[in-house]
Parts: C-alpha cells; structure tokens; sequence
C-alpha cells in the first residue's frame, strides 16, 4: 500500500520566497510506505478515546473510522494538525511533536484501513419508503453523487470520503459545522452545504446512511472486538 | 429578554447614597467610643454597602436572551462557549469568583514535577474573548427566581436562562468533625486538593520538604471528584518522596472497600514501583481526625501521621441551597432536576450540570465538557421551543503512575439509563491499564487539548 501526501509546504516555500515580486505556488508530493505494525502502537493511543475498533458512535460524538478511504483519513489529519478543521481536543494529539511526522501518520491510516467495518452504524429517522428519504435521495442523487458516488462509495485518489457506514449523527452534525463556518472543505462541497439548508442536507445523508456496507468491509457482528488490543 | 432596568437605582440615587455613606462614616470614624456611636456607624455604613449589591452590573447591551452561568470550572466554561456556538445571539456571561483559571486535571502531574504551573493556567479573559462571552470576576451571594435575578458581589444580573455549575464542596460531617471551628483548621492544616487552587499549592510544599514519618492520604467514599485522583495523588506522591529518597509511608486509607477505578493498574503500580512506600488500606472509614493529635481513627483502628491530605466526601455547593433548589436530604444535597434535560423540575430556565449535578456521572473534567456541549444545545433549542436527542456525557480520564518519564493509563466511559432501575450506568468501558510513557504523553495533549478547547480559538 502506497499514501501520498500532498501538503501546504508549497504555502511555507512562498512565504520565505515572498519577499518582492508574487512566486508561483510549488506543491511537493511525497511518498510513504506505511508500517502497519508502527501504525498499530500509534493507534493504542488513539484507541484510548475512538476505541480500539474506531467504530465511532451513534450519536455521533465519534465517527467510524474504520473502512474510509485512507487519503481522506490523512487530509483530516493534516487539517486538524493546521488549524483548517478545528478540534481542539484532536489537535494536540496530531501534531509533529506527538504522534510523529508523515511516516507515522500514513503507518496509523494504514492500520486504521485493516479494520472491519461496524455492521450496526446509526442510520437517519425516516426509513426507506418514507417521504423524506425519497427526497433525501433526489437531494443526494443531484448534489452529492456525482463526488461521493451513487453508492456513497467516494473515492480514495480524488480524496472524497466514503458515506457508506457513516453515522447519521455525525453526518449530520459535519454538515452543521461546515454551513455555520466551523468547518472548512473544499470549496465545491462548500458551495453545496450554502445552496443547501440544513433539513435537505438531513434528508441526503439520511439517505447516504442507508447505503448498504459491502459484507466484506464489514466485521463478522457487532461484538466483535479488535483483537490487537485484548 | 432581560430586563435589565427593573429595580435598577437611578444614577442620582446611588450617588447620594454613597455619597452620604462616604461623609458619614469619614466622620463617624474618630467617635467610636460609645456603644451608640459605633451602632449609628454601623448603620450608616450598612447602605452603602446595599447600594452597591444593588446596583446592576454594567454590561453591553446585547438583543440576545441573556444566560448567566454560574461558576467557570470545566462544566462552566464549555458551557459558556458552546452556548454562544449553538446559539450566537445570546448574551452570555460567565460568573467565577476566581481571578484565573488553574486546572486540577493534571495537577498531580504538577505536584511531581512533570508539568509547570503554566501548562495549568490560564486566562478566563482569553476564554471569554475567544468564545464571545462575558466574564464576570465577582462572588455569587444568592438568586432571586421570581424576577429572574442573581445576586454578586458587583451587583445583580438580570438572565432569561440560568446555569448552576458552582462545583461541589467538602463535607466534613462524613468523617466525623462535625464542629464548624474543628472542619476550619482542618482544612487548614490538611486540606484535601480538590476545591481551591491554594490547597495543591500548600500540597506540593508539603510533598517537596516532607521530613519523612507517617503521610496519610484517603480515598472518600460517595460520588466524589475525580475517582482515580486520590490514587494518582499516592503514586505521585510516593514518585516525589522516591526521588526525593525520603524515608516516608503513604498510609492510603480508602474508605471503600477497594479500589474503584484502574484496580489493576492501580495495583500494578502499588506493588512494582512504590511497595515501600504505599500502604494500601481499603474499607477504612474514617470517623475523626484529631488534628493536635495528629490522628485519624477509622472504625477499626487509629493512625498517628506527620503529615496528611484529608479529602473528606464531598456534597453539591451550597449555592444551590441558596437558590432554593437543593434536597437537603440527599447526601450530595443535591437539586431536582429532569436528568435528560437538566432543568430544574418546574423551572425551565435554570440548569444544574458539573459536579453539582443530580445524576450520578463521574466527577470530572472530560464528563463535565462533554455533558455541557450537550446541554447547551438543549438550551439554546429551548429558545426555539425545540427539543435535542439525548446524548451520554463521556469521562476521558488518564492517571499518571510514574514519573521521570511520565507514565500514565486511561479509561473512556459512556452511560446509558436502564429503563427498569431507572438508573443511569455505565454502557461501553475501554481501559488501558498497561501504563505507559506513550499514555503519560497522550495524558498531556489530553489535557493541552481541553485547555484548548475551553481558553482559545
């Protein structure tokens, strides 16, 4: 397995560079061979707050970790590390000082992509066959498919994070953030949460927590637990 | 909206009042003689001092309901910030009688050395300026509900909605020291850590020039804060006296039958890193403490001691005493209040969260956070005439073990409410009680992050 990492420090080379005229912005890309085994003893302390199966909960406090796509899982990493996705609690945790440089984020995504997914995540209040997840899914179908995928599969190169197995709650709650400046996404998910308001947004990713998890991304029942920290 | 100009003094008025109090006690002062003339200083100082607890404390004004939390703490202070998060029109003011912010999670971390005052301090101004509130240096006197009005020692404020987080306060009666003047000097002499800032002060003295002899701690028993502090304290402390090479005995007199939390751990701890120093013993309930003495007795034996920590069980504030709400025959003494919704039962508009609380969640920093995100959103959707789902509070709590590196271990608990007991309890439990110096670390960014969390941006 192979993460890159695409980072701001295209955003420092300019700032040393800017001392007169404008200077074309540089991105460098780096490549990581992720260490699974490394990435297992950084996840323990990750553990200690998202539990060893990252799993996340229904209410949406955590999200599921497990199963998203591992570019995603990075760039929320990197976001909360500069301040782009605010977390206070998170921040501290990510930062170079503390869990490592890139290597050792790529080695914990890594890990956090060998575990199975829950097979019980909180899907949203109206149920197929009602009204609002009828219009949830003209709402997905027109705004959100197109990036996330029809099955809310996303896609791991472009960076668009898997629905599939999301919490509704936390969803939900995502999209709060993001409509009332709390979060910063990429500017077309942006222009979709304005266009947007909140109860069609509630309707979509009630909508996307329906989409079916594939069985083999899924763990075996709901109690498993992960083995690796008995 | 609060009306903020009921009852308020004219401008005039409060003038000539203070005015008049100002001249008559400057004269008054060379003539205190008499019986007589000491009872008409004393009553022409009293208005002056009404006046001003009178007075309405100046703040902007704002078209927002105004929620006035009471007590900046963990609970407090999250409070305040998320209130202004779901809700940004709202006026709200945090009162603390405190001029700064020290934390007591990851204070024994302090008391051993492993972190500097400064990782624990911090600015209540910064808060509230990087979270768009007001605070309010003063001291809470009392509440006034019917017209909607809490008393300070800067005057009153008028709230649409009233958060109570004063905290909790030690209960002496629960050892056995029942005299008013006997629970003072023994607070004075060996106070239990977990109330004023000046008490880890005089603890980390204590622990940094123990002469060596007998140092009890104890372990209270009831809903107290912080269940794993009073043995974390032992492990740092028996970490201090080791390092220090102190020829000292932790008698650790736990008032329950065992450990209650991290017991393996815990230990662990005990028996591997501090066996000549920590006396572990459990079901010692502690009936008196003779402080010329210098004894404790519990129900089986006495203990003679150097030097000790007395952390006595711990009850509600009596704030909430004072604002007429608290059950005075519960042993928390605390109020009644709905436990999904935290309002008071039939008032609406005042709230009771943090370790004063009515449900019987730990006591602690990450539960009081997580529970006041929580029920800021219930308040700010009250305003809307809304209702929010239910969420469990969280308790993060890390205890450090060994020090020099620092090593540390973790649980994160949620609850949930049984339906038949109607009693809350734990729902899923995740330890980590193989300490570790990657678990003393992940104790500190814990702890930088919920500073962050409640100070800045």
């Amino acid at each position: 397995m192979k993460a890159a990492i695409q980072h701001v420090l295209s955003g420092l080379l300019c700032l040393i560079l800017s001392n007169a005229q404008a200077v074309e912005k540089i991105t460098i890309q780096l490549d990581f061979i992720p260490d699974i085994e490394d990435g297992k003893t950084t996840f323990s302390v990750c553990a200690r707050c998202h539990l060893p199966e990252a799993w996340g909960n229904t209410d949406g406090t955590y999200p599921q970790l497990a199963g998203q796509h591992v570019n995603v899982l990075i760039k929320q990493l990197l976001d909360i590390r500069n301040g782009t996705r605010r977390s206070s609690l998170m921040f501290p945790f990510v930062q170079e000082r503390t869990i490592g440089g890139y290597q050792q984020l790529t080695n914990v995504v890594a890990y956090i992509s060998t575990l199975p997914m829950n097979p019980m995540h909180s899907k949203g209040p109206w149920g197929k066959g009602t009204k609002e997840y009828q219009q949830g899914k003209k709402t997905y179908k027109q705004f959100c498919a197109s990036c996330h995928g029809d099955n809310g599969k996303g896609n791991n190169e472009l960076v668009y994070p898997k629905l599939q197995g999301q919490h509704f709650y936390y969803m939900s709650k995502q999209l709060g953030r993001i409509k009332s400046g709390l979060r910063e996404v990429h500017p077309a998910m942006q222009a979709v949460v304005e266009e947007l308001d909140l109860e069609q947004l509630d309707k979509a990713v009630n909508y996307a927590s329906y989409f079916a998890v594939p069985k083999e991304d899924m763990a075996a029942s709901k109690t498993w637990r992960n083995p690796d920290f008995k | 909206m609060a009306n903020r100009d009921k009852n308020k003094l004219s401008r005039r008025r409060f003038l000539k009042a203070g005015v008049a109090a100002g001249a008559l006690s400057a004269t008054a002062l060379p003539l205190q003689a008499t019986a007589a003339d000491a009872s008409m200083e004393k009553a022409a100082k009293l208005p002056f001092a009404i006046t001003k607890l009178l007075n309405e404390v100046t703040l902007p004004d704002t078209k927002g309901a105004r929620v006035v939390v009471v007590g900046g703490g963990w609970s407090g202070l999250a409070m305040a910030k998320y209130l202004k998060i779901h809700n940004p029109a709202f006026d709200v003011v945090l009162i603390d009688k405190r001029p700064e912010f020290i934390s007591f999670p990851a204070s024994n971390s302090w008391l051993a050395d492993q972190v500097n005052l400064d990782f624990l301090t911090h600015s209540y101004i910064d808060a509230a300026k990087s979270h768009n509130y007001h605070f309010l240096n003063a001291t809470v006197l009392g509440f006034d509900r019917e017209s909607k009005k809490v008393f300070t020692s800067n005057g009153f404020i008028n709230y649409d909605y009233m958060v109570l987080a004063p905290g909790i306060e030690y209960d002496y009666s629960r050892i056995g020291v029942d005299d008013p003047v006997a629970q003072m000097q023994l607070y004075n002499n060996f106070p239990g850590g977990f109330v004023n800032s000046s008490e880890l002060i005089t603890i980390k003295r204590k622990l940094n020039t123990f002469k060596g002899g007998t140092f009890i701690l104890n372990v209270p028993n009831g809903e107290y804060r912080c269940t794993a502090a009073p043995y974390e304290r032992a492990c740092m402390a028996a970490a201090i006296f080791k390092k220090r090479r102190v020829k000292a005995k932790i008698l650790l007199l736990d008032m329950n039958a065992d450990i209650r939390i991290k017991k393996q751990g815990f230990e662990k701890a005990f028996s591997s890193l501090y066996a000549d120093y920590i006396n572990y013993l459990p079901s010692s309930e502690i009936s008196g403490v003779d402080i010329d003495e210098k004894t404790v007795s519990t129900d089986f034996d006495d203990y003679s001691f150097d030097d000790a920590i007395i952390y006595p069980p711990v009850r509600a504030s009596s704030l909430l005493e004072d604002a007429g709400i608290a059950n005075m025959k519960t042993a928390q003494k605390i109020a009644n209040t709905d436990p999904y919704k935290y309002h008071v039962i039939g008032d609406e508009y005042v709230y009771v969260t943090g370790d004063s609380r009515s449900q019987p969640f730990s006591k602690g920093g990450h539960t009081a956070n997580s529970e006041a995100q929580y029920v800021a959103e219930v308040i700010a959707a009250h305003a809307l005439g809304k209702e929010v789902r239910w969420r469990s509070p969280q308790t993060m709590c890390f205890s450090a073990v060994d020090i020099n590196p620092l090593q540390a271990m973790s649980i994160i608990t949620f609850y949930k409410f049984n339906k038949q007991n109607k009693e809350f309890e734990f729902d899923r439990t995740h330890m980590m009680e193989d300490w570790n110096s990657e678990g003393g670390q992940a104790s500190l960014a814990w702890a930088e992050g919920m500073y962050r969390d409640m100070f800045y941006k």
